[in-house]
């Protein structure tokens, strides 16, 4: 967990003419970790990869790479490969050729760098199509040959910009397998741009959520997805229902707020909150528990009696949308635990949760 | 209407169209088939019914020393002007995909504007600039002022296959640790190597044809078109049909190769 720091970026900033892409970054990457830096589009993820491969260069700040400055260095003297979002083959070479290219410009002489080359088109399972032309292969295949040919030259990390956005979803599933093994075997450090949350919560050890080019948090999926930091990084993960209310009591366990006709109660964090503070309560929502609302079923502490709008099943996991007096609420469970439930649209269910899943922000928009 | 008369007409105006198609086509090619069928054709002037077969006319230029000097020095003109005109207007291209700088749309303008100028005018410009600076009259004046009116079509070429590319190609060369010039050798010239041949046809051709600029720069150095007006100036003469005939199988090769080459767009750079 504590492998020393490979990347750092100081207090960087990059603007294009009037408009910030990027500001105030300070970040960290350590050896060896699978970094995946996650935000909606235009919130400077990419700008901030390509700032790292030298591809633009910070307006204020550093950027150093095992300790040396190398916001300075032009790209072809930093050994930062970047896997392109569009791929960027070279359409006028063959496979072999495109994933030597690196080798070449390092002036490896023709015989050894064919065998390097053919050495990761084995390792990646695609030697068979070596002599063909990029353009003749599928587009799982076209990722591999843009793997090897970034890695050829054995960097120390691997940048990855939205790789695997232009492939269909089984194919998605299948390359993070090989992203993640590939990170582990090789044991390098990996920063992977995506919007998808999925590919950053299966893959990554830690990701920085970005928003209108600020770092909202940086921790592990664990802690980005039941402790989030801001109400942007809880919003971002879809998955959340989120309730603002003011604190209406602290006991030394305790605190609860009282939202729009509900009241819920969370065990304490590590922030302190005092009574009459405005603050955004998150309920995950695979920590929802659901019983069939009897008639006389009441909102009280940390149970919402809700109306069922909809319910979407994907493979075993069903997702019900609930209208509350507290706005929609989204509850994930398993099919099997929906026996007992009327599913029918318009029945009153009731919603219940543990303090212990229920996690409190203090809200930041009124006090700043 | 029934379906029967609606299928006859459309079968009707289909039969109009192919029809209309076939007359422009004669409308524009009848008088270059003409000209070769009288460079064969035993008759001293061109009428109808054609004399015998005879390839007297090719002999007589083909013997003809002064016809040689000017096709050699067309085909050098053309060359040079081919190879300049497309250097020019491959790094003018390349500018526009590369960099975004003031007054760029000033530059690409510039850049564009000598086809739209009046060749007489141009002509005439040249060799008021030229016989100024003592440059009149001389081969070299051909191909100062052939590169001129060729260059934007050449950059016309190249720009179309830079705007095929995939822009990060170029980024992805650097990434990998190639310097500006490798890329530049590595990336972008491979990716546009149809292009730059096409435009070195194009140009050629335009430089081979082009009559109206050479026949006031060129002074005693006379350039095939140049001659083929002398002659006709002076009497009829089938030679001309020869000449004629000869002088366009070269430059519809050049521009078939040219045309073929811009044709085969593949979109491979940007999809991949």
């Amino acid at each position: 967990m504590n492998a020393p720091v490979l990347v750092e970026f100081k207090d960087v900033e990059k603007r294009f003419g009037d408009t910030v892409a990027v500001e105030a970054m300070d970040l960290q990457i350590r050896k060896g970790e699978f970094l995946a830096i996650m935000g909606s589009s235009g919130c400077g993820k990419t700008t901030t990869l390509r700032m790292l491969a030298g591809l633009e260069q910070p307006s204020a700040g550093q950027i150093l790479l095992d300790g040396k400055r190398v916001d300075t260095l032009r790209p072809e003297e930093r050994d930062t490969p970047l896997v392109w979002q569009s791929l960027a083959l070279f359409p006028f070479l063959s496979v072999v050729e495109n994933v030597e290219f690196g080798l070449k410009m390092r002036g490896v002489d023709k015989v050894a760098r064919r065998e390097r080359a053919m050495d990761w088109l084995g390792r990646l399972d695609i030697a068979e199509f070596a002599s063909r032309s990029v353009d003749q292969l599928s587009g799982g295949q076209r990722q591999r040959v843009a793997l090897a040919r970034a890695l050829v030259t054995t960097p120390e990390i691997l940048l990855l910009d939205e790789p695997l956005s232009a492939l269909d979803a089984n194919l998605v599933v299948r390359m993070q397998g090989v992203l993640s093994k590939l990170q582990k075997d090789l044991g390098i450090t990996f920063v992977y741009v995506t919007h998808s949350q999925s590919e950053a919560f299966a893959m990554a050890d830690r990701i920085v959520v970005m928003s209108n080019g600020r770092v909202e948090q940086i921790g592990t999926p664990e802690e980005i997805y039941r402790e989030p930091a801001t109400r942007f990084v809880a919003e971002f993960i879809g998955t959340n229902n989120i309730v603002s209310g003011s604190v209406t009591s602290v006991d030394d366990r305790h605190t609860t707020i009282q939202g729009d006709g509900v009241t819920l109660t969370a065990t304490n964090g590590s922030t302190a909150l005092r009574v009459g503070a405005s603050a955004t309560a998150v309920v995950s929502a695979d920590s929802v528990r659901l019983n069939a609302a009897p008639s006389d079923a009441v909102n009280q502490a940390n149970q919402i009696v809700g109306t069922l709008v909809s319910e979407a099943f994907v493979g075993s996991v069903v997702t019900l949308l609930l209208e509350t007096p507290a706005g929609e609420f989204r509850v994930q469970t398993r099919q099997r635990d929906l026996a007992q439930i009327n599913l029918e649209h318009g029945a009153k269910i009731a919603l219940s949760f543990t303090p212990e899943d229920v996690f409190l922000l203090p809200d930041t928009r009124e006090g700043g | 209407m029934s379906d029967r008369s609606r299928a006859s007409d459309s079968a009707i105006s289909t039969w109009f169209l192919r029809l209309y198609v076939l007359v422009v086509f004669a409308f524009v090619f009848a008088p270059i088939i003409a000209s070769f069928v009288f460079s064969f054709n035993s008759d001293r002037f061109p009428t109808i019914p054609l004399g015998s077969f005879t390839t007297k006319w090719y002999e007589t230029i083909f013997a003809d020393t002064d016809v040689w000097d000017a096709f050699a020095r067309s085909l050098t003109v053309a060359a040079i002007t081919a190879v300049i005109s497309t250097t020019i207007g491959f790094c003018t291209a390349y500018t526009d995909f590369r960099y975004r700088f003031r007054g760029k749309g000033f530059y690409l303008g510039l850049a564009l504007l000598p086809p739209t100028v009046p060749l007489v005018i141009m002509g005439l410009a040249m060799l008021a600039l030229l016989s100024r600076i003592n440059m009149s009259g001389q081969v070299y004046s051909i191909v100062i002022s052939h590169v001129v009116l060729c260059s934007p079509f050449a950059m016309a070429i190249c720009r179309l296959r830079l705007s095929q590319m995939d822009p990060s190609l170029e980024a992805a060369a650097w990434n990998l640790g190639a310097s500006q010039w490798q890329a530049m050798k590595t990336v972008i010239i491979p990716f546009c190597k149809p292009a730059i041949i096409a435009a070195l046809c194009l140009t050629a051709a335009v430089s081979f044809d082009e009559f109206a600029v050479a026949w006031f720069v060129s002074g005693l150095n006379k350039t095939i078109p140049v001659m083929i007006l002398e002659i006709l100036q002076g009497n009829v003469d089938p030679q001309i049909n020869a000449i004629g005939s000869f002088v366009f199988a070269i430059s519809i090769s050049l521009v078939v190769v040219a045309q073929i080459l811009v044709m085969t767009r593949d979109d491979k750079g940007r999809k991949s």
